[in-house]
């Protein structure tokens, strides 16, 4: 009897196991009114177990509402300006109307795509996420955001935001599942009191002067390199290597889908130079974007490659040397080339809650609020007839503007990853293993090739 | 009679069995799903563009004959086992030498044994960024040797230096686990064992090899067996020191599946490389069952 008993606690335990885990699994439920217990809820689900529940609560404390719809948006911003920014406009929205209530949950960017991918297949998914713009085709591939075409033309307000960063939130039929929120580029970032201590009283204008100007500022004795940039191997060195690529030198100047040419081989040529003769360190294979600029800023850099939002960090230089920004001086005098990027914000796959969400975009990414965004973030709106009156940097902001006029989308295309993979595998081997460029890229071509003839991209 | 015995022996089986079942089913659900999942993932052409849209078809062994004929992936093979047996030599032996070391009574043997735990307490996304620091051109392993003169290589910017960099990192945090184990091994080994030993003439070295060593057999299996598990599966710290580069220097089987699958959304090629990981490890597993299993015998 006594193992009878035993058997039976036992079996009740492992299904009070199995149990928990699948309580905790469904636990997500958007449609919940209940705006207190919501921000508990998915912060108990282990789609978002690195979600910052300090974020979730800050959110979730301002609901107005018991009977308002509970939408959950999912973030990654995690810089010091806009990660406190997106807690107060999500608080903004909430206080300004009493029919949706938005919760906005921190997680970080690695864990917010894996949680993507799995959601595609679990459909564990926020009801808002953000994505980064060339990744955006993929997720759209995988099912993971849901066309909205449909809502958004109805709004009307469609014809005001850029081409290029409204394509990323289309796919190849040209459906709508998202809107761009914010964009950048990327342009040139100069130490002007190393550039003058070289004899130089102005910045490049082109490709021949700026590795003039590398070679002149690189101090080795005392750690100084001419220039900085980032080319890890992940989408970041790919973002930063493909202006260098795409140079208009002599003339031309090619997209992605063409590596081969004379102006990319060229391109990627200058920066094997710049690390072969020591005036790039090589160390720039392992440097994320925010760690070429903490070069710069620790004056270790007279030139350094840098983002729009690096001009809401220019305060870490604290008046340790004069600085000030130009073109990406990638080819000839006159010519430059730069990468768009930016954060998409979509509605995801099984939303219950679809004309709340769409509701929320239209006003974050409305006329208005575009141009706030871009001054608290240091970012560039994503729409024409949007005005940032920026308090701060203005000549720097003036600078990448007009670098925008010369900036690429990346793709769209659902394959991305496995092409921005090739452009650094390319550049890593010209700059660790000194293969000839030319090789390296026509060896990149061999990967993206094929994908580009299966789906061309735009 | 002899019939009731048979009634008995088999209601207790039956009973045997009621206890099995709940964790066979626990384990079939938890452990046997993912993994038959993944191998069907593995023979199929699951990708970005046919992931939920359907239209995904089986390909035999098509994913495993092109990663076989794949450079990079036949890099990541010699790079995972390279990483694997390197750790395991130094850690093992640095920390049988600590636990010997620790074993005797001294003074601060405690405190200095738990100061030594740290690394090992400490989580492998930081241990992979203190490496990232320590590595780099200007860090501190180089600012040492400059100071004797030498000038250090470029650990995490070539290829032929940054696995070790990752090795020298994991062996740090491998040592103590080592130690651990075979600390509580040593412990176990009778002092009269030694003190016969002793009064029979046998000196430190004979000592060492004829009685610490084999006592200890058990306990350096199960060591060596749970560090080439917990090595072989390496991800973290190669992934934080270095993504897995330069050109795939330091990329092994868990970073390699995980980029296949969560960066290019290759997920049945991810799922095949997923697939060598397992059966790697589960014939290490069979190996140590095997061996587990003479030695009873």
């Amino acid at each position: 009897m006594k193992k009878i008993l035993a058997l039976m606690l036992t079996g009740a335990m492992c299904l009070s196991l199995v149990a928990c885990g699948g309580n905790s699994a469904g636990s997500t439920d958007n449609s919940n009114t209940d705006s207190g217990s919501a921000a508990q809820e998915s912060a108990d689900t282990p789609a978002a177990p690195a979600a910052d529940s300090s974020n979730t609560e800050a959110a979730a404390d301002s609901s107005a509402s018991g009977s308002a719809t509970e939408v959950e948006l999912w973030h990654y911003f995690d810089a010091s300006n806009d990660k406190e920014a997106i807690i107060e406009w999500v608080d903004e929205y909430n206080t300004l109307q009493n029919d949706i209530h938005i919760t906005a949950t921190y997680v970080s960017r690695e864990e917010l795509m894996n949680q993507y991918t799995i959601g595609a297949l679990s459909g564990e998914l926020p009801d808002i996420g953000m994505v980064d713009s060339p990744d955006m085709a993929s997720y759209i591939s995988l099912g993971v955001f849901e066309d909205i075409t449909a809502e958004l033309n109805a709004w009307g307000e469609l014809d005001k935001f850029y081409p290029g960063p409204l394509s990323s939130c289309m796919d190849s039929d040209g459906n709508l599942y998202g809107l761009p929120q914010n964009s950048n580029c990327l342009a040139l970032a100069c130490n002007m009191d190393l550039l003058k201590a070289a004899g130089y009283d102005h910045m490049p204008t082109n490709v021949d002067e700026f590795q003039e100007m590398a070679a002149a500022t690189t101090d080795t004795a005392n750690g100084v390199y001419g220039f900085a940039m980032c080319c890890i191997s992940t989408e970041e060195g790919t973002f930063q290597i493909i202006p260098w690529l795409r140079s208009n030198y002599n003339g031309a100047g090619v997209n992605v889908d063409n590596l081969t040419a004379d102006s990319a081989v060229h391109g990627l040529g200058v920066l094997g130079d710049l690390i072969s003769s020591g005036s790039m360190s090589k160390e720039s294979v392992n440097w994320t974007q925010s760690d070429a600029f903490n070069q710069f800023v620790a004056g270790k850099a007279a030139m350094c490659e840098v983002g729009t939002w690096h001009l809401a960090m220019t305060g870490d230089i604290n008046g340790a040397f004069e600085y000030d920004f130009c073109l990406l001086p990638t080819g000839s005098t006159g010519t430059s080339t730069s990468t768009i990027g930016g954060e998409n914000f979509g509605i995801c796959t099984g939303a219950d809650n679809k004309a709340a969400c769409v509701d929320f975009l239209k006003w974050l990414c409305s006329k208005e609020k575009e141009g706030e965004w871009a001054v608290t973030a240091g970012k560039i709106p994503t729409r024409s007839d949007s005005v940032a009156n920026y308090d701060y940097e203005q000549d720097g902001f003036a600078v990448f503007v007009d670098e925008m006029n010369y900036a690429q989308a990346r793709g769209p295309h659902p394959e991305w990853p496995t092409i921005g993979e090739a452009i650094y595998t390319a550049a890593q081997a010209v700059f660790v293993d000194g293969t000839d460029p030319a090789d390296a890229l026509s060896k990149a071509m061999e990967t993206i090739a094929p994908i580009v003839a299966e789906t061309p991209l735009p | 009679m002899k019939g009731k015995q048979l009634s008995i022996d088999k209601r207790k089986r039956r009973e045997a069995y009621g206890f099995i079942l709940p964790a066979f089913l626990y384990m079939l659900l938890v452990l046997g799903y993912p993994l038959i999942y993944n191998v069907f993932l593995s023979f199929k052409n699951v990708n970005v563009k046919n992931l939920t849209k359907g239209g995904s078809v089986f390909v035999g062994l098509q994913n495993y004959i092109e990663l076989f004929q794949n450079d990079t992936f036949l890099l990541v093979i010699k790079n995972t086992f390279v990483f694997t047996i390197a750790c395991l030599i130094f850690q093992f032996t640095i920390g049988f030498a600590f636990a010997i070391f620790f074993y005797q009574k001294f003074r601060l043997s405690g405190p200095i044994r738990g100061m030594v735990l740290v690394s090992y307490m400490m989580p492998m996304a930081v241990t992979g960024l203190l490496g990232k620091n320590i590595f780099s051109n200007l860090g501190l392993i180089n600012n040492l040797l400059s100071k004797i003169g030498i000038t250090g290589p470029e650990w995490l910017v070539n290829t032929s230096t940054a696995l070790i960099a990752v090795i020298i990192m994991n062996c740090w945090v491998g040592i103590p686990f080592n130690m651990l184990l075979l600390i509580s091994g040593l412990t176990s080994i009778s002092g009269e064992v030694y003190e016969s030993a002793s009064i029979d003439g046998a000196n430190w070295g004979q000592r060492f090899v004829f009685i610490t060593l084999p006592m200890m057999k058990g306990s350096m299996l199960a060591v060596l067996m749970l560090g080439f598990i917990y090595t072989f599966r390496a991800f973290d710290l190669m992934y934080i020191m270095t993504a897995g580069g330069p050109l795939n220097s330091t990329d092994v089987l868990g970073t390699y599946s995980y980029m296949l699958s969560f960066t290019q959304f290759q997920f049945s090629k991810g799922s095949a490389v997923a697939m060598v990981l397992f059966v790697c490890l589960f014939i290490v597993g069979l190996f140590y069952l095997h061996l587990l299993s003479k030695e009873d015998d």
